[in-house]
């Protein structure tokens, strides 16, 4: 170690050295006159340099530590550094996965990241939907719906999430009926069994296809395209005329209209499917892992004690004139809100809000404490079977930094649309 | 800033103020809650939705065996802490309580006479008024102490509370000569404490040592009217004899403690996120001054720095902390125990918010200030230090008590890894043979919510409280 300092120090010292050498070299042949140039040890370009390669020399010092620590460390306890431990069969099952134990390493974290993003992409409307609410409940006229609506804010602002996690889970999902063994048929099943609630899963009804949903699925997109184009029809007459546009009335009826009428065209060619458990067996319906329900809800409801703080301060941020010019105009409450506050509050509240996104998609990883499979609990479990920490955990970092990536990509590019142009 | 320039301050005359009008109770319903058919269907069904919620939770509350808490008190408050050695906790407890009542009577005292010498009301200080800033966690110690089994408890809160009285009220009178030293002596006491609950450690010695050297530095600084190179010198080298002769002595005394790694409980909450936050501060100002700095490889290095930490979960610093942070380690030295890791890796992550948070202090300092200091002929770093570190520290100290606040919430991620802090105690007192299998989460986890909520919804109000005195935001 202090070998290698000594050779830093030499090595700043010689460059010093043929730094002063050269300019001096280069002063005496080009003729240039040096009178008015400051020591070198006042010359702010020179100074400049040397702090930059000083401090280089100490971040490469430092690294090059680090490094050896670690080499002679992982050749002590033999740690090979290499990424073909990834092909070897992971030894991890997950619940309502076909992944086998079998299946190499690789694919076990590709499905825990899968899931990842799964808890992100329900979580995060689900939290903006829930803020928004809470946000403007804060800002009711109604007494005893603001007060209860700060109780909420105050309260889960200033607890850990992962207490609002675990709780969600030990105390509250964990509590439906086993979903294991024979209990399964007692499961809590609300609505004339439509809906299912157990501890390990939830379940609600699903759509199953009968012989011509082919035919039917491919009416719905005809449907879609239509109710698109009545969309751009009526804006485009509202822009042309300036007629009252009812876009979406118009586009979801003529949707709705097509939808039905060759539902019955085609003489139902699907039919709800009832979730059941028949012999330990779970059957028909849609199915969710609990824990995957927990964590999304516990992280919405955090999260959107958060959200609601920015709709209230946005909403507050829109200037009075704007409201009372509504009101000057006869718009009725909500008209004000959908018209005239929310769309500029809106504007104001979306780069904080992705800044909420990044945290609920960091917090993502606190689904090891109740043992959802996503990415962190599956190289958690990895670690357990003393596969390499080293390259596990720089996976795993690289996974969130790539979420948090494409999280402020996507917010950056929505932000940059919204704003306005000019000025 | 409106309060320093006491001539624009507009102050409300009794006259001037609108009229209270006091509504019938009916009348204030009309008004409040039935003023439209909406709202008062809203009224019905949240009022509804309200009043089930209070009675299960009531229903929980009689129902509930607070068994498992009686019995895990102090495993809550202390952790594993040695039976034998609960003296130190409180003797640690009062030194703590002390410090922060003298350093608030003075500070108190400061504001005061600041205001009046410029001409500016002050509202007198009252008691209540503290208590209705500090219920929330008065009314949770309470709480927490009517678990105890034994009268220990219960006297020592009660002397803690008046230490607390008396130290403030010896703040608040004492001379100016003292109040300028109070912040000295309210450090000392801090360190005394930590040194009381661990031992003459490495870490004690030195930050006492510090503190010393600082004050004998600050105390020579005082008394040099205009500051010379032998003066400047003098300083320095009476500073660093004072801080290594005490850091000698300290060690010296070689007073026996434990070590941190057996700590456990709130303590260790409160331990980790004061350490988090007061180590973390000066590596963030430096990380936020790099990521300002022009040269090219100082700001790339920070920035990578500080965008790591940012971009990744807590959780996986903490299983670095773990796995990866012994292997880091020289071959031929012991690996520290996993608290201090923890430690090593919560600094950093506290570090790298900071210097998020003072970047925006520092982008808010106009740069007419550096641009004057510039021409006033100063040097670079006295520049960053008399001019635009004070106007941009000032600007973010509402920040800063956020960021404290989402680090003490965040310590509770050390239960990932199996330290026992707050959170971590309720799955311990759940293990035991006692508990096992009751679903008796349902108790401690509200127990441990109240714990937590309390200190974060009091330190929330705080913040918010210097914010509107700071005058932040505000044009």
């Amino acid at each position: 170690m202090f070998q290698r300092v000594g050779i830093a120090v030499a090595a700043l010292v010689a460059i010093a050295v043929v730094f002063l050498v050269v300019r001096a070299v280069i002063d005496r042949v080009t003729g240039r006159d040096t009178s008015d140039r400051p020591p070198p040890w006042r010359d702010i370009n020179v100074l400049h340099w040397a702090a930059q390669i000083v401090a280089l020399a100490l971040i490469v010092l430092l690294a090059d530590w680090l490094w050896t620590n670690f080499r002679d460390r992982t050749d002590a306890i033999g740690l090979v550094l290499n990424f073909d431990f990834l092909s070897q069969p992971s030894g991890v099952s997950i619940a309502d996965n076909a992944l086998s134990p079998n299946a190499p390493i690789r694919d076990a974290i590709a499905q825990g990241v899968k899931n990842t993003f799964l808890i992100i992409l329900l979580g995060i409307p689900l939290s903006v939907i829930l803020g928004t609410i809470i946000g403007i409940s804060r800002l009711s006229t109604n007494w005893l719906l603001r007060k209860l609506a700060t109780v909420y804010v105050e309260f889960f602002r200033n607890i850990p999430v992962l207490l609002v996690i675990v709780f969600a889970w030990g105390a509250v999902f964990l509590r439906f009926p086993s979903s294991a063994g024979q209990t399964a048929e007692r499961a809590w099943r609300p609505l004339n069994g439509w809906f299912i609630f157990s501890n390990g899963r939830f379940a609600f009804p699903s759509i199953v296809g009968l012989d011509k949903f082919s035919t039917y699925r491919v009416i719905i997109v005809v449907a879609i395209i239509v109710a698109i184009a009545v969309l751009i029809w009526r804006t485009s007459v509202f822009n042309n005329t300036g007629h009252p546009h009812h876009r979406v009335r118009y586009a979801f009826s003529s949707f709705l209209a097509i939808s039905i009428i060759s539902f019955f065209a085609l003489g139902a060619p699907f039919e709800m499917s009832k979730p059941d458990v028949v012999e330990r067996i779970w059957v028909g319906g849609f199915r969710m892992q609990m824990p995957y329900v927990a964590i999304m809800l516990a992280l919405a409801i955090y999260t959107a004690s958060h959200v609601s703080e920015i709709v209230r301060g946005s909403i507050l941020s829109v200037h009075k004139g704007q409201v009372e010019a509504a009101q000057a105009l006869a718009l009725s409450g909500f008209q004000r809100y959908r018209y005239v506050v929310l769309p500029q509050a809106f504007r104001v509240a979306f780069p904080p809000l992705i800044n909420q996104f990044l945290n609920y998609s960091k917090n993502t990883s606190l689904a090891v404490a109740i043992g959802f499979a996503e990415a962190t609990s599956i190289v958690f479990n990895l670690f357990g079977q003393s596969q390499p920490a080293p390259q596990l955990l720089l996976i795993l970092m690289l996974v969130y930094l790539a979420f948090s990536l494409l999280l402020s990509l996507f917010g950056n590019f929505v932000n940059g649309r919204l704003q306005i142009v000019g000025r | 800033m409106v309060t320093e320039l006491g001539g624009l301050e507009t102050v409300l005359l009794e006259e001037d103020k609108p009229p209270v009008v006091y509504l019938s109770p009916s009348d204030w319903m009309r008004q409040n809650l039935f003023n439209n058919w909406y709202n008062a269907l809203i009224t019905f069904l949240v009022g509804a939705s309200f009043v089930a919620a209070v009675v299960l939770t009531l229903r929980w509350l009689l129902a509930a065996d607070f068994q498992i808490v009686r019995t895990n008190l102090r495993v809550f408050m202390i952790g594993q802490f040695p039976r034998d050695e609960l003296w130190r906790p409180w003797v640690s407890g009062f030194l703590l309580a002390g410090a922060g009542g003298l350093v608030s009577g003075a500070m108190w005292r400061n504001a005061l006479e600041d205001a009046e010498e410029k001409g500016l009301p002050y509202p007198p200080h009252s008691w209540t008024d503290l208590l209705r800033r500090f219920w929330a966690i008065i009314v949770i110690l309470l709480f927490f102490v009517s678990f105890a089994r034994t009268l220990p408890p219960y006297i020592g809160l009660l002397l803690i509370f008046v230490t607390i009285y008396i130290t403030r009220e010896a703040g608040m009178r004492s001379k100016p000569a003292l109040r300028i030293r109070v912040p000295f002596i309210g450090a000392l006491l801090l360190l005394v404490s930590f040194i009381a609950l661990a031992g003459t450690s490495g870490l004690g010695a030195s930050s006492i040592g510090a503190a010393l050297g600082w004050w004998t530095s600050f105390e020579i600084g005082r008394r040099t009217e205009t500051p010379t190179l032998q003066h400047t010198v003098t300083r320095w080298i009476s500073a660093v004899v004072v801080g290594v002769v005490a850091w000698i002595a300290v060690r010296a005394i070689g007073f026996e403690g434990f070590g941190w790694d057996d700590w456990g409980g709130i303590h260790l909450t409160l331990f980790v996120t004061v350490v988090g936050v007061s180590i973390g501060l000066p590596f963030g100002i430096l990380l936020a001054l790099g990521r300002q700095s022009k040269l090219r490889i100082i700001k790339s290095a920070t920035v990578v720095f500080i965008e790591f930490v940012r971009g990744v979960p807590l959780i996986t610093l903490l299983l670095f902390s773990t796995f990866l942070l012994p292997l880091f380690i020289p071959i031929d030295i012991t690996i520290p125990g996993p608290l201090t890791r923890a430690m090593i890796v919560i600094t950093a992550f506290s570090a790298a918010y900071i210097a998020e948070i003072v970047r925006g202090g520092l982008q808010a300092v106009p740069l007419g200030q550096t641009e004057a200091a510039q021409a006033s002929g100063m040097s670079v770093g006295a520049i960053q230090r008399l001019i635009v570190l004070p106007q941009a520290l000032r600007a973010v100290i509402p920040a800063m008590v956020g960021q404290f606040i989402s680090l003490f919430k965040d310590t509770s991620l050390l239960s990932v890894i199996g330290l026992l802090e707050f959170l971590q105690v309720s799955a311990v007192a759940n293990a035991q043979t006692e508990f096992l299998g009751q679903g008796l989460v349902s108790v401690t986890y509200p127990f441990v919510a109240l714990g937590y909520w309390a200190f974060a919804y009091t330190m929330s109000k705080e913040s918010r409280r210097i914010e509107a005195k700071l005058g932040v935001g505000v044009r």
